[in-house]
């Protein structure tokens, strides 16, 4: 039986592409499985080619990509247009749609020929059953269904829920061309091992969102209560979550007259006393960075998210990227220090926004989180998360003893000083974008500037022992060390996995904390390591170099880093590990890999 | 039996909103005048300080809250506006001041005005409009007249002035002012009906630069020039009359209320809290969130 199978399907707009993903995805969750599901659409607003991947597993998995397992072509124009987005191998059983007169031992596949493809008359099906070729995709998940053993009993209740408000009629339909589909599968049996496994960690269900949605529900988790931006590309669903649901827990949601604006009201509702957000995309964020530096100087704290995607400039709105991390780390103008943090996944969302809001209040500071456009739009099914293994911190206020002489900006030993906000009886003070003195008075000392600055970065020194913002894996001796982030970060654990399977002897460290750059957590990762890769998608290798910065790393540690929308393959990874080999596998021993290749 | 004492409220005088912090404006600046005003008219109001939040961006005049004794914010350049809705909206129960000059409001930060008018947000919006960047000393600012010479404008500059009056009414604004501290009880007047207006007020305060202003901008020449509008037989609740007088910014100098809306419309303020209110019933608790994204919840 199959452990792990990745299905990607592609039609036209309006096909059902992406409708019939959620199926499959959805079953999938609620059957105990592991899935990530990606969806990918031509560059028309409406209509146009699109297609899904949907990985499936019996144990978690980190990464979308790799070669099709199984692939479904409802149109052989719009699948091609994919191009290495689906990438088809002999091994591939191919689905297609009979309809597009291409016979089976003429699939246009540029020179690859699938061992196993099934011809099936999908429009004909659809319409016998269902009256309508828009049954298409309810053909395909009931074939699926059938072959691989997913939601045979799931989807027709999905079914029946989703089109139950368009009458029996509709509903009976598409239940008949589901049969068909099972039935049709039942009739050209596949062998027994590509039905999907049960799951390892058992058959109960498991959560099943997107990353914008993730972080808009762990912000009101965090008890957020005011968020304010802009909608941009693909940050905005973040916001869309939010208009449905803060009002309920007392907030607001303002969509600003432009990205200045929107973190501009997020400064403001901080001022206030209340936990805001605000979301954006690297252009937006562009524009948000004298905000974050008014909010350093005036510590107030704010959580910035920035879904990051292709840049510079408009760049490619629809592919991820992790190329503002240095815009991150120097965003505004001055010394100044503001914490970045990146999810590694969907799941790791929750933590990284609740980690996001507590840093934030704790040092009164904005807060970046890094998302980017893969985590944010990709659906993933996540273990039930126990909330109640997070602690919630707010703003240190001041004491009564505080306020009988309250000097905003107090020089404490923690660099921390306790902060009123409107509305408090003798808290009253002037925050500003100026230089101030311990009272908040506009000062142009030099020694004092000097001593504000001192503060506003001392207060961080506790970062620098933050392990549990970090996520080592492997060997803990292994003299090979990879390093990755965000959703990269995924393919260096699948990576790391089928290096080890291999007997490499190798480690990966996950920052999720990305600035400031903690010193003593990287020397300790790579005091075992000779040689390494920072495997980051961005041309420069902007982690390994802001690294660089701050620790010495040893000289055979490379980044392996390129340009987004070009995904990485947890196999490619193995082979640039596998080409580190002589210096790895010290006492004159071969590598495994070449042994294998005599 | 004896008549009891009345009770003695301690009434706020000005001098309870006026902060020690010593001014860095120029001798016979017309923010002098400005921060008295404002202190007169929240004395009036009677709120505690502690209770008005005066926010401001980047000028001359956005020193101002450190003036008073309320919450200031002395923000960035042009963004006084978004900041201080952030407040509003975060906190209903503030009263929220916003200060700004004509290049802080109508030239970095003019996108704002139109939309903070168009929701309607209940806040007091001060321009104090003297017509030059003072803070950079002397530059052509947005409402500079049309020829006028300045550091950037050597040989007379060559755009017409922004009208903050006309401006303000276009985008719909309820309660449109403008005053002088050439007349201190009327500007400090002004300012306390703007706040005790229930909605977005705009109140231009023409208050000259001693130093790059000219001649016919100062105090002393005002006094000659300004009209009252009430003293004209000008109606405030005629939106028509208004936007008349309103097109005479540059060539009189009208004070007094220009418009006010004998209709007030709801605020954005008043919409947030009825969401708040009628959503709150449907709210899972906080820890419970994640249970929406089950599969078939």
């Amino acid at each position: 039986m199959s452990q792990d199978l990745i299905i990607g399907i592609a039609g036209a707009g309006g096909d059902g592409v992406v409708s019939a993903g959620e199926s499959l995805i959805t079953a999938a969750a609620l059957e105990g499985y592991h899935g990530i599901m990606t969806k990918s659409f031509g560059s028309q607003i409406r209509g146009g080619e699109a297609s899904c991947r949907v990985r499936l597993a019996t144990e978690p998995v980190f990464n979308p990509n790799g070669p099709l397992d199984v692939a479904v072509a409802l149109n052989w124009e719009d699948f091609r247009r994919f191009g290495s987005e689906l990438p088809v191998e002999s091994a591939t059983i191919v689905i297609y749609d009979s309809n597009t007169g291409v016979a089976p031992d003429k699939l246009p596949l540029d020179g690859v020929t699938p061992r196993v493809v099934f011809s099936v008359p999908i429009t004909e099906m659809a319409q016998q059953h269902a009256g309508t070729e828009m049954a298409k995709n309810v053909v395909v998940i009931g074939l699926l269904a059938g072959w691989f053993g997913i939601g045979r009993e799931s989807m027709p209740a999905g079914i029946r829920k989703k089109f139950a408000k368009k009458g029996a009629a509709v509903v009976e339909g598409n239940a008949r061309a589901f049969q068909a589909g099972l039935d049709f599968a039942a009739a050209h049996p596949l062998s027994q091992e590509h039905q999907l496994a049960a799951p390892h960690t058992g058959r109960k269900a498991k959560l099943l969102t997107d990353g914008n949605d993730m972080c808009a529900a762990a912000a009101i988790f965090a008890g957020c209560t005011f968020f304010s931006g802009y909608p941009i590309t693909p940050s905005t669903e973040i916001m869309q979550f939010l208009d449905r649901e803060i009002w309920k827990y007392g907030g607001t949601v303002l969509q600003a007259e432009d990205e200045i604006a929107g973190i501009g009201a997020v400064v403001g509702a901080s001022f206030a006393g209340k936990k805001a957000l605000t979301a954006t995309s690297g252009p937006g964020m562009s524009l948000k960075t004298e905000m974050l530096g008014l909010a350093s100087i005036a510590e107030l704290p704010l959580v910035c998210v920035n879904v990051q995607r292709g840049g510079p400039s408009t760049g490619m709105p629809t592919k991820a990227e992790q190329a503002d991390l240095f815009q991150a780390a120097f965003s505004a103008h001055g010394d100044c220090l503001r914490p970045i943090l990146a999810p590694m996944s969907v799941g790791d969302m929750f933590g990284a926004i609740v980690d996001a809001f507590n840093l934030a209040e704790e040092f009164q500071t904005p807060v970046i989180v890094l998302s980017d456009q893969e985590i944010s739009q990709r659906k993933e099914t996540v273990e039930p998360i126990d909330t109640s293994a997070f602690r919630l911190v707010e703003r240190k206020r001041p004491t009564e003893g505080d306020l009988a002489q309250y000097a905003r900006f107090k020089l404490t030993e923690s660099g921390i000083s306790p902060i009123s906000h409107p509305g408090m009886i003798g808290g009253n003070y002037l925050a500003s974008g100026i230089e101030h003195n311990e009272l908040g008075r506009p000062t142009a000392s030099g020694a004092m500037h000097a001593r504000m600055n001192e503060k506003r970065f001392r207060k961080f020194n506790p970062l620098q022992n933050r392990r549990d913002l970090f996520l080592v894996e492997g060997d803990p001796d292994a003299p090979v060390g990879l390093v990755s982030w965000g959703s990269v970060a995924g393919v260096a654990r699948e990576a790391l996995r089928l290096a080890r399977a291999e007997g490499l002897q190798v480690k990966l460290l996950v920052p999720k904390l990305l600035y400031p750059v903690a010193e003593p957590v990287y020397r300790d990762f790579f005091a075992s390591v000779r040689c390494g890769l920072f495997i980051e998608q961005s041309y420069q290798g902007q982690l390994y170099r802001l690294v660089r910065m701050f620790v010495d790393l040893p000289a055979l540690v490379e980044p392996f880093a390129r340009s987004g929308s070009n995904p990485f393959q947890p196999v490619e990874v193995l082979e640039r590990l596998r080409k580190l080999a002589p210096p790895l596998h010290g006492n004159g021993d071969r590598h495994p890999a070449e042994k294998v290749a005599d | 039996m004896t008549a009891l004492e009345p009770i003695a409220v301690d009434k706020p005088q000005a001098g309870n909103f006026k902060s020690d912090l010593k001014p860095i404006w120029c001798a016979g600046c017309g923010d002098y005048g400005v921060v008295t005003a404002i202190t007169r008219a929240l004395a009036a109001i009677g709120r505690p300080a502690h209770e008005i939040a005066f926010i401001s961006g980047i000028g001359c005049s956005s020193r101002i809250p450190g003036y008073t004794t309320a919450y200031g914010f002395n923000t960035v350049h042009g963004r006084a506006l978004p900041i201080a809705q952030g407040i509003k909206l975060a906190n209903p129960e503030l009263l929220v001041l916003v200060a700004s000059g004509d290049g802080d409001g109508f030239s970095i930060g003019g996108g704002h005005v139109a939309h903070v008018i168009r929701r309607n947000i209940d806040l007091t919006y001060i321009v104090m409009d003297n017509q030059i960047y003072g803070l950079t000393k002397g530059q052509l600012s947005p409402t500079s007249q049309r020829g006028r010479k300045t550091a950037t404008s050597n040989f007379g500059s060559l755009e017409e002035p922004v009208n903050p009056l006309l401006y303000v009414m276009g985008y719909g604004a309820s309660f449109v002012a403008q005053g002088t501290p050439a007349d201190m009880p009327g500007l400090a007047r002004i300012i306390e009906e703007g706040i005790r207006f229930p909605g977005f007020a705009f109140i231009n305060i023409q208050s000259p630069c001693v130093t790059y202003g000219e001649e016919d901008q100062q105090l002393k020449a005002q006094k000659v020039r300004m009209r009252s509008l009430e003293s004209i037989g000008h109606d405030p609740a005629d939106r028509a009359g208004a936007t008349e007088r309103a097109r005479e910014y540059g060539t009189r100098l009208y004070t007094g209320i220009l418009y006010r809306n004998p209709n007030p419309p709801r605020t954005y303020g008043q919409g947030v809290i009825e969401r708040q209110q009628s959503l709150q019933k449907l709210a899972a608790p906080r820890h419970e969130i994640l249970n929406r994204f089950l599969p078939g919840h």
